[in-house]
Order: C-alpha cells, then sequence, then structure tokens
C-alpha cells in the first residue's frame, strides 16, 4: 500500500468507521434499554472491511449484503437516519418499516438488499452481476456474506455459475470466526474459505480483516480484474465479531467465546495515518451525527397499518 | 387464421412462441435453465437457433443457484424466463422463489421489483412417479409474492405466458405435462393474469377446475349433457389474483359446486376455492361444495397406482351427479 492510497483515502476510512462505530453502539444502548425492537446483529470491530470494499466500488455497481450488514450499508453511503428509522421500524424507514434491520435496501444508492437468510444473497449479486453485464451499464456487483454462508449450496453453485458465465461480481466472506455461535474451525472442512476459490478456477485470497489498507488493496484487485472482463473473485477478509451473534444472547448463550479478539481495526489506522487531533475531530462530528440521525428517526411516526397491506405486488 | 397472433397450435409450442415474440421485441427477456437449448420440456424448443446461446443459456443443474441469478438479474433490470423442467425441481430452489423473489418488493417498502418467469412441468404423465409429478401451485399461492398461471390450452398458455413475462411481478407458470401436444387454436383476444376462461355454460352446477383436471371437467361435462345435466367449467387457469369475480358469478348461478384438483386434498387449491365459495357465496348454495383431488398420499409409480388416486372424467361425472342428486 503506497502511502498515497492511504493519504487519498485514510481519513474518509476513519469517518465511515467511527461513523458504524457510534452507529452500532448506539443499538447495542437501545437494546439494552430495551428500546428496540426486533434482533440486531452488530458489526462492532468488522468495520474495516466494509470501508475497504466499498471505497473500491463505483455508484453504479450494487451490493447484496446479510443480517450483520449496517457497517456495509453505511460505507456504501446510505444515510444513518432512514437506516436508524427502518431499524426502528418507523414510517421514514428506507423500507417503509417493512424490513427492518436485516432487511435495509436502498437500491438507487447500490445496495440492492440484506437478507435474513444464511446466504440468501451471493446468488442475487450474481444475478446483478449479468444484469450489468448484458446491460452494459459496467457496473459491477459485490455479494458480502459471512464464514457460515460459505458452507451453504448457494455460495458453491453460485461460485460456479460465476465462473462459468464470466460475472463481474465479487465474493466477499466476512469471516468474523463464528457462524451464529459455532467456530468456523467446527464448522468448516478444508483449508479454508479463500481456498474453496481454486475449485472454480477462480482467484481467492484472504487477507487481514482488520486491516483496511489490506482489504482496499485486494478490493481494489477483484473490482478491477471484473470490471475488466476477467470475471469473478473470492475474497476473504478474516476479522472479528466484537459482539455477539446478536444482541440480547447472554440470556442464553452463555460463554461459547474461546478465540481471541483481533486488533481493533480504527486503532490500526489511527497509528498508520498519525495525524494527531484527526480522530478526536472526527469522533465529535460522526457522535453527534449519529446521535442527530438517531433522535430524528426516534421522533419519526409509527407506519400506517394500513400500508402494512401494499407493495405485496405491482 | 383469424387474425391468430400465433402460428402455434399446441400447448408447449404456444409457450415458446410467446417467449420469442417478446425476446423479439425485448432485448432484456433471456432464458435460463437445464437444457433449454435444446428444449428438452417442449417450452424453449427452437429459441436457441433464433436467439443465440447468449440469451438461450443452458445452466448446470444448480436450481437454488441459478434461479437466485435470475433473481438478481431481474431486480436488475433484466427479464429473465427460466425452464426449471419439472416444477418439483423448484422445491431445491424454495428458498429463492419464495423468501427472495416472492418477498423483495415487500421487505424493501416497493423499491425493487422482480420481474422473474418460472416455467415448469406440473402434473402426472404416466409413471413418472412422486418427485416428478407434482402439482405445487398451493405451496407457491401460500408462500405469498408470487403470481400462478396454469394454462391448459395452447390459446391460455400464449397468453398468459406473455402477460407473465410483461409483468412486474415474478410469475410461475405450470404446463401439465400430458397436455404437451394438446391442440387448439390461439384467439386473438388476450387473456390477462387474474383471468379465468369459462366453457362450456351451464346452469346445473360449475365445476372449478385447472390444467389437466380442466381437460377432464369439459370432457364430463359433455358426458353429463347428454344425461341433462348442464355443468359449467370455469378453468382457472390463473390462480394469482385468483380471479374469484368469476368463480363466484358462475356459482352465484348454478348454486352447486365441485373443485377438481390433481394435487393433494390437504390445504389444496380445491380447499381454498372450496372455502372462498363458502365464505362469500353460502347463500347461492344449494348443495355442500365437493373437492375431489387426490388423496393425501405421494403420486405413485405404476401407471394403475396412478391412475387410481388422480381424478379422471368418469369421477368427476359421478361427484357432479351426487351434487346435483341425480
Amino acid at each position: 500500500m503506497s502511502d498515497s492510497v492511504l493519504e487519498q483515502h485514510g481519513p474518509e476510512w476513519l469517518r465511515v468507521m467511527l461513523r458504524i462505530r457510534f452507529f452500532e453502539g448506539s443499538l447495542a444502548d437501545l437494546f439494552e434499554r430495551g428500546q428496540l425492537v426486533g434482533v440486531v446483529h452488530l458489526s462492532i470491530g468488522q468495520e474495516a472491511v466494509a470501508a475497504g470494499i466499498c471505497s473500491a466500488l463505483e455508484p453504479g455497481d450494487q451490493i447484496t449484503t446479510t443480517h450483520r450488514g449496517h457497517h456495509h450499508m453505511l460505507a456504501r453511503g446510505l444515510e444513518p437516519e432512514p437506516m436508524l428509522a427502518e431499524i426502528l421500524g418507523k414510517a421514514t424507514g428506507y423500507c417503509r418499516g417493512k424490513g427492518g434491520s436485516m432487511h435495509v435496501a436502498c437500491f438507487e444508492r447500490g445496495v440492492t438488499g440484506a437478507n435474513g437468510i444464511v446466504g440468501g444473497g451471493i446468488p442475487m449479486a450474481l444475478g446483478l452481476a449479468l444484469a450489468a453485464q448484458e446491460l452494459g451499464s459496467g457496473g459491477i456487483a459485490v455479494a458480502f456474506f459471512g464464514d457460515g454462508a460459505s458452507s451453504q449450496g448457494t455460495f458453491h453453485e453460485t461460485l460456479n455459475l460465476a465462473a462459468l458465465w464470466r460475472a463481474p461480481a465479487v465474493f466477499v466472506c466476512e469471516n468474523n470466526r463464528y457462524g451464529e455461535f459455532t467456530p468456523t474451525e467446527r464448522a468448516i472442512a478444508g483449508p479454508g474459505v479463500a481456498a474453496r476459490a481454486a475449485g472454480y478456477g477462480i482467484p481467492g485470497v484472504a487477507v487481514d480483516g482488520h486491516d483496511v489498507q489490506a482489504v482496499h488493496a485486494a478490493a481494489l484487485e477483484a473490482v478491477e480484474r471484473a470490471r475488466a472482463g476477467g470475471g469473478p473473485s473470492l475474497l476473504e477478509c478474516v476479522t472479528t465479531r466484537v459482539r455477539g451473534h446478536h444482541e440480547g444472547e447472554e440470556n442464553y448463550a452463555g460463554t461459547y467465546r474461546e478465540a481471541p479478539l483481533g486488533p481493533d481495526p480504527i486503532d490500526l489506522l489511527d497509528a498508520a495515518l498519525g495525524q494527531p487531533g484527526l480522530r478526536a475531530r472526527l469522533e465529535a462530528e460522526e457522535r453527534e451525527l449519529v446521535a442527530r440521525a438517531l433522535a430524528a428517526a426516534q421522533a419519526a411516526p409509527d407506519p400506517d397499518p394500513a400500508t402494512a397491506l401494499e407493495d405485496v405486488f405491482a | 387464421m383469424n387474425g391468430s397472433p400465433s402460428g402455434a397450435n399446441r400447448l408447449a409450442p404456444a409457450i415458446a412462441d410467446a417467449i420469442a415474440q417478446e425476446m423479439r421485441s425485448d432485448p432484456r427477456v433471456l432464458v435460463w435453465g437445464e437444457d433449454v437449448t435444446i428444449g428438452v420440456m417442449g417450452p424453449t424448443r427452437g429459441l436457441a437457433a433464433e436467439f443465440g446461446e447468449s440469451r438461450v443459456r443452458d445452466c448446470p443443474i444448480s436450481e437454488a443457484g441459478f434461479v437466485g441469478a435470475a433473481v438478481g438479474a431481474a431486480i436488475g433490470g433484466l427479464r429473465p424466463v427460466v425452464d426449471i423442467m419439472f416444477s418439483s425441481f423448484a422445491y431445491v430452489a424454495f428458498d429463492q422463489l419464495v423468501n427472495q423473489a416472492g418477498r423483495m418488493r415487500y421487505m424493501t417498502g416497493g423499491q425493487l421489483s422482480v420481474p422473474l418467469v418460472v416455467i415448469g412441468s406440473a402434473g402426472a404423465a404416466g409413471a413418472n412417479a412422486a418427485q416428478h409429478s407434482e402439482v405445487p401451485p398451493a405451496l407457491f399461492l401460500n408462500g405469498g409474492g408470487l403470481r400462478v398461471a396454469f394454462p391448459s390450452t395452447p390459446h391460455q398458455a400464449f397468453w398468459l405466458t406473455r402477460a407473465a413475462i410483461r409483468s412486474d411481478d415474478p410469475v410461475i407458470v405450470l404446463h401439465h405435462p400430458a397436455l404437451a401436444a394438446a391442440r387448439g387454436p390461439v384467439g386473438a383476444e388476450p387473456l390477462e393474469l387474474g383471468q379465468a376462461e369459462v366453457g362450456p355454460e351451464g346452469d346445473d352446477v360449475t365445476i372449478l377446475a385447472v390444467g389437466l383436471m380442466a381437460h377432464r371437467a369439459r370432457s364430463a361435462a359433455g358426458k353429463l349433457a347428454a344425461e341433462g345435466i348442464a355443468a359449467e367449467v370455469v378453468d382457472v387457469c390463473s390462480l394469482s389474483p385468483m380471479p374469484w369475480e368469476t368463480i363466484l358469478a358462475s356459482v352465484r348461478k348454478t348454486g352447486r359446486v365441485v373443485v377438481v384438483d390433481e394435487a393433494r386434498l390437504t390445504c389444496s387449491v380445491a380447499s381454498e376455492l372450496a372455502a372462498g365459495v363458502a365464505e362469500w357465496a353460502f347463500g347461492d348454495l344449494r348443495a355442500p361444495v365437493r373437492r375431489l383431488a387426490v388423496p393425501d398420499v405421494p403420486i405413485p409409480f405404476a401407471p394403475g397406482l396412478e391412475a387410481a388416486v388422480i381424478p379422471d372424467e368418469d369421477a368427476i361425472a359421478r361427484v357432479v351427479r351426487e351434487t346435483v342428486g341425480a
């Protein structure tokens, strides 16, 4: 990674990673106080993956994400206020309160959707990539998914199809070392997720997902390959899930964690940047931004019950 | 002939012609599936020769993968037509159809459309056993968010396939393998999703049926007419939206209803139709609604066993006679 890339992207990476951290932290806080409906799966610790990948994309590209996808959406440029409104089930949410935390989407901004089904969005990303290819839009698609999804049939079927058809797609496995409550070493046979690419004859690389510079460099290579017609790639970002599978799991899940936490990606980036005062300034701005967004989302109206019957069919 | 929009006069070729016409007028329409370039099942035969193997694309045998890709492609601006061969293979892709295609518009608050068509055969064609003989529309209807059509004539097949491709909703188009070669003209009058076809007309009893059962109901009606029983057949070729208006108008006229279904009885389309008639036309009924369907068993292999569980013309006629008290 040249210093110029760090200079170009570093401050924005730091900003978005802090935004994610405060956004997710505010949700943890709301849950703790019993002010959150439904279930949330937080991405604290995984910020560098979202920032590193999404900063390699263009506005016309699309991503699909997962039940743990707030960080991808924020890094893709979704606004905190309608995101929080959606997560709180408000009328002003991106999906009018129909989707919630696991289904926030904003197609116009390149987030086709999050998915409550593990592995469910992987073939969808392939289809989005093929549509871009057929329509000649120049866009690509990125499927974000976890280590757990790499054992779903849809993962393997999609990699096979994507390789056959040289789809302009990048498959990003965010390996946070747990599939729900089960450590990956008890769930994944063979040498690991990245190695599975070899079976389909496509590039597969594993990078340190705590290091935004490493993630971004690998993402750029895969994205450029896809855009140039070189076909799909698999990128495994090894990261750390700091929170549990979902908030509130301590009520029943007990202590299942053995792996030590990885380094904090924000600390790593801050140290690499070495700009005294930058972090403090961005922290103040992003903390304020998230607080304002949350206040606005909380004050937003609930959906009109009549809208429950809308949006099933065209 | 009589301004027919299609030269096809058999059911499977009518589907193929409908796809071809849409492909000619709309470059976003493409065909994916297993062995679609050969057109093993009929509905895609001949398309690869005209449109090439990029727009008519053979897929590996991975239904969840290519149906899921088609969902994404539809969201991304294409209009994919997926031939899944036997509709029971759709069970392999059930998450992609029901949880993804059927829910994306709703979950995103109306942001996304999934203009996807999935075509599959439905029903028993003789000794195909339990995993290739299913009639699954009730599963899709209960899944929600999916349109379902099940044409029984070339006319219905042509128009409903065109309507399906033009629809902004995901549509399952079913075709019965025993009717692939069924002959009939394609009329000039379009048929839309949500419409049923009535015929023959009659005043004594309404028979509600779909697919092969609609054919058998029409044959039974002919036989019953000779006995002086005027049965009206409503071919519910579009199941979502359900053409309730046409169904209830017929029921109000006749006051008697027999529902015939090639699916298992429990929670079948027959059960839904019977329940709707009982709820919305109870005051017009002069006899209990009767359901004639497959007993709650898988479709068996041996031809004699298969025939024993699927309603035939004689069974339909018998239940109609019982209903009219003849």
